[in-house]
């Protein structure tokens, strides 16, 4: 029989990026095949061009042995392939019927009419099939996000999908629910249907694939029966490392302890944990990392210290004083930067110019501001300051953000950080989409910081960049800090198994942990009692 | 939250309650005597010119605000309909005048109406402009367009007098007290009803009245299910103005004269038709009820006026439909807008 799915050689360019590179990827009819890997490792582009969204600059698709060519949505839903998007396409004061039957409406009375007495049958057959218990007439808007997830897959099955691709299914559901999507799956494919999920999360990827195929930088780095491989394999797999960097980096010179955090325990908007129980110190003139795949609770982490997102348990300190009531104003201008992970949504308004973006986070205050006026002559002066000094190109302070680079709407978010004079800057995967040129520019910079004294909290995937720029390294999973290693020292091996949450055979904890002063008797290791 | 269960019960039955005690209160005081002001009040509320004026008020309005449902629920806000009520009613009277014919006159409105209504399809749904500016241009073009044709056919802002639709009775059912009203009123007063329930049925239960909603909703979602969301709204709005143009005839062609001056005869009307929608919940037969509860605080005003009942000013009653709907949405906010409304769809676009 042939696979169900092939695409062979399927590379993809946008311009100036690769985002598929001579991507093979076969899936063997009835089976849970997981794409796996990172974000922006090119798992979605993939899909997209396996759904009809995208057309693949080289290579082919073919579904049962048969080559195809789909140039939309329309013909590979008509080829029986159906996707169910990340953020859901439904109508949310419709009826769970009403939703599933759109566009393709059973009629009666000469095709005017919907013979909503069919499609409510057809869809309680069809539910009723596969075992999902949804009710017809409820509607969209009254249901949990889980129904409604099982509502998109029965709209695509409705429309006769034998393929069926998820995008991040898992993303948006309570653990329970995660459960009981694995159940339906494994319903699914008993009936003959062929499953592909994207994640980045590989326990998923072990738990409910036969199959898993690793994604990153755009190429499949390798494609494994879920049976005959393990957490570490795949966590090496996802980040592992290209080119090794070199870092021309002096010993520090670590100096009072700038940050300190204190058993933080977070919650996400589902209320689950996310974030437990984590404790560190982040020293003057040190860089402290944070490596970990995604997802493993480094971004609540990094919003709870920042002041976007309130912890649930534990404090944080800065400079010596409890801020867990301070306001994000008030620790910006206290001397914290941040360089937040997604540039275009936290970073700038894409729709104001650099001048605008330059003063974004003391717009309210001299010297930008006096009396509630925007002294829009001194920040015209900043924001050029900023794109000299940071090599933002073109130098033009009149654009509008989103008509920069990616690298270079960067470097001038890094540029206005720095120039605040910070004593700590707290980077989130500060390269990310960004060009080797600006990345390396990037690097520099927050090695300069350090070497005067700053305090940096680094947190990156990329592992060869976290380790390579910290000066002390922890490692998270599953919103735990694992241990803090000292990145000289650790051997990847070591690396891969903290980062799949595994303690290496007759490993020892470092002490480093918490422990910024060694004599300080309160600050004991930070993994806790983990066992 | 308390505030919503508040709002929602509570709220509601406190104002209901008070509103049915009040009518009670007036019908016993008016029962009892008759010659206050309560009585004279009761006795206006009940003739049955009363609902005959309120049913010849509610024709353009009630057919405007249809037309609004269809384009909103599409996603695309017409806040032209007071425009095309006035194109419609000078169009009817101009092409009965030539014609000779009151349908003919009818068919025009129709057709002017539906013509401007696809210049504004065009223009928000092809290039994008803002929904409520384009709205506004075609009442001002409305507005200035109807009085100035008027001038140059007849020298004047208002034309010359035409032949009206007339009435249709039915007999004996006419003669019921107060709801004979219903039976002896112009063909659009009957064609509105039926429009209305057709109105609800396209809505509701047709495939197309599917697609208008989704449309509105989450048009990525209809699209994504293989359906031209472009079209769909193109037509949601030509049949906006199909219906707004069978307001305006009617409006016109009811009295057999368009008078241009300053707002002309249409005066606001399109304007009420969307407070009534909005009022209606996008429900056709909300739509309806609440526009004949306008029409009637209209029709009930003149006749105040007329028989000097209380002295209530009368543009203080022109603002009843507007403060009701504040009041209404402030306390209830039951109107849910489509989520899509307003915004511009675009295949690909993210």
């Amino acid at each position: 029989m042939p696979p169900a799915v092939r695409l062979d050689g399927i590379t993809k360019r946008f311009p100036g990026v690769v985002a598929n590179d001579d991507v093979d990827l076969t899936v063997e009819a009835g089976t849970v095949h997981a794409l796996l890997g990172e974000n922006g490792a090119g798992k979605t582009t993939l899909m997209n061009v396996l759904y009809g969204l995208y057309e693949p600059t080289e290579g082919t698709v073919s579904l049962d042995g048969e080559a195809r060519e789909f140039d939309s949505p329309r013909d590979a839903i008509d080829a029986g392939v159906g996707m169910i998007h990340q953020h859901f396409m439904l109508v949310d004061p419709m009826t769970v019927a009403e939703n599933i039957t759109l566009g393709n409406e059973p009629r009666k009375w000469g095709g005017l009419a919907v013979d909503r007495e069919r499609a409510r049958e057809e869809v309680t057959d069809l539910s009723g099939r596969y075992g999902f218990d949804v009710d017809p007439d409820a509607r969209i808007e009254d249901v949990s996000v889980g129904v409604q997830q099982r509502v998109e897959i029965l709209k695509a099955l409705y429309r006769g999908a034998d393929v069926l691709i998820l995008d991040e299914p898992t993303a948006v559901l309570t653990p329970q629910e995660v459960e009981e999507l694995f159940t339906v799956l494994e319903e699914l494919t008993a009936q003959g249907k062929t499953i592909i999920f994207i994640t980045h999360k590989l326990g998923e990827a072990l738990e409910a694939a036969d199959e898993v195929t690793v994604l990153r930088n755009g190429k499949n780095v390798g494609s494994l029966p879920t049976a005959e491989t393990d957490r570490e394999e795949l966590a090496t797999l996802m980040v592992g490392r290209e080119v090794l960097m070199q870092f021309d980096k002096s010993p520090a010179s670590p100096g009072e302890t700038v940050l300190s955090v204190r058993d933080v325990g977070v919650e996400d908007e589902r209320g689950v944990d996310v974030v437990r129980d984590v404790s560190f110190d982040v020293r003057e003139g040190e860089v402290f990392g944070i490596a970990g795949v995604d997802g493993n609770g480094q971004s609540e982490l990094v919003e709870a210290v920042t002041g976007l997102r309130e912890q649930t348990e534990g404090s944080v300190s800065f400079e010596g004083q409890q801020i867990d009531d301070w306001s994000r104003r008030r620790r910006i201008r206290e001397g914290m930067a941040y360089i937040p992970e997604d540039r275009q949504e936290r970073g700038l308004v894409m729709e104001f110019d650099l001048v605008e973006n330059a003063i974004l986070g003391s717009q309210h205050r001299e010297p930008f501001a006096e009396g509630g006026r925007i002294d829009w002559k001194r920040s015209r002066q900043h924001a050029e300051d900023v794109i000299e000094r940071y090599d933002v190109r073109p130098p033009n302070a009149d654009a509008e953000a989103h008509s920069f680079s990616g690298g270079n709407q960067q470097k001038f978010i890094v540029g206005r950080e720095f120039e605040r004079d910070p004593s700590l800057v707290v980077a989130t995967h500060p390269t990310r989409g960004v060009d080797i040129g600006s990345t390396e520019f990037i690097h520099e910079r927050l090695l300069d910081l350090r070497d005067d004294g700053r305090g940096v909290l680094l947190v990156s995937s990329k592992l060869d960049e976290v380790q390579g720029l910290s000066d002390r390294l922890g490692v998270m999973y599953e919103g735990e800090l694992m241990d803090v290693v000292d990145p000289e020292t650790v051997t990847e091996e070591e690396l891969g198994l903290l980062m799949a949450g595994e303690y290496p055979d007759s490993y020892e904890r470092a002490a480093l942990a918490a422990d910024a002063s060694a004599d300080d008797a309160t600050n004991t290791n930070v993994a806790g009692e983990r066992s | 939250m308390s505030s919503d269960s508040f709002g929602d019960l509570s709220w509601r039955r406190v104002v209901g309650g008070a509103a049915v005690l009040g009518l009670a209160v007036l019908a016993v005081a008016g029962v009892v005597a008759p010659e206050s002001d309560a009585g004279r009040l009761l006795d206006i509320l009940t003739a049955q010119t009363t609902l005959a004026a309120t049913l010849r008020l509610s024709v353009p309005i009630a057919f405007a605000a249809l037309g609004g449902i269809f384009a909103e629920k599409s996603g695309v806000i017409n806040i032209g309909l007071e425009g095309l009520l006035i194109i419609a009613a000078f169009t009817g009277v101009y092409l009965t005048d030539v014609t000779g014919s009151v349908w003919m006159g009818v068919l025009g409105g129709v057709v002017a109406s539906t013509v401007l209504a696809a210049l504004f399809a065009v223009v928000c749904i092809e290039f994008r402009a803002d929904q409520v500016i384009a709205g506004l241009a075609v009442w001002l073009i409305a507005l200035g367009l109807a009085p100035f044709a008027s001038q140059v056919v007849y020298g004047g802002p208002n034309t010359t007098s035409v032949e009206t639709v007339g009435t249709l009775t039915i007999p004996l059912l006419s003669r019921i007290p107060f709801f004979g009203a219903l039976f002896d009123a112009t063909p659009f007063v009957y064609l509105m009803f039926v429009a209305v329930a057709l109105s609800w049925y396209t809505i509701n239960r047709t495939t197309f009245g599917r697609w208008v909603r989704a449309s509105g909703e989450n048009p990525k979602a209809l699209d994504t299910a293989g359906v031209d969301v472009q079209r769909v709204r193109y037509a949601a709005v030509l049949l906006s103005g199909v219906l707004a143009g069978v307001g305006g005839a009617a409006l016109s062609l009811s009295l057999g004269q368009f008078t241009g001056n300053g707002a002309t005869m249409v005066n606001g009307k399109g304007f009420i038709a969307i407070v009534a929608y909005l009022f209606g919940n996008y429900n056709p037969v909300g739509a309806l009820l609440s526009t004949m509860l306008f029409a009637g605080l209209d029709a009930l005003q003149l006749t105040l006026q007329a028989r000097d009942v209380f002295a209530v000013p009368k543009p203080l009653v022109r603002t009843i439909p507007y403060v009701t709907v504040i009041v209404v949405l402030a306390l209830f906010g039951r109107t849910r807008t489509p989520e899509a409304a307003g915004d511009h769809y675009e295949s690909g676009d993210d």
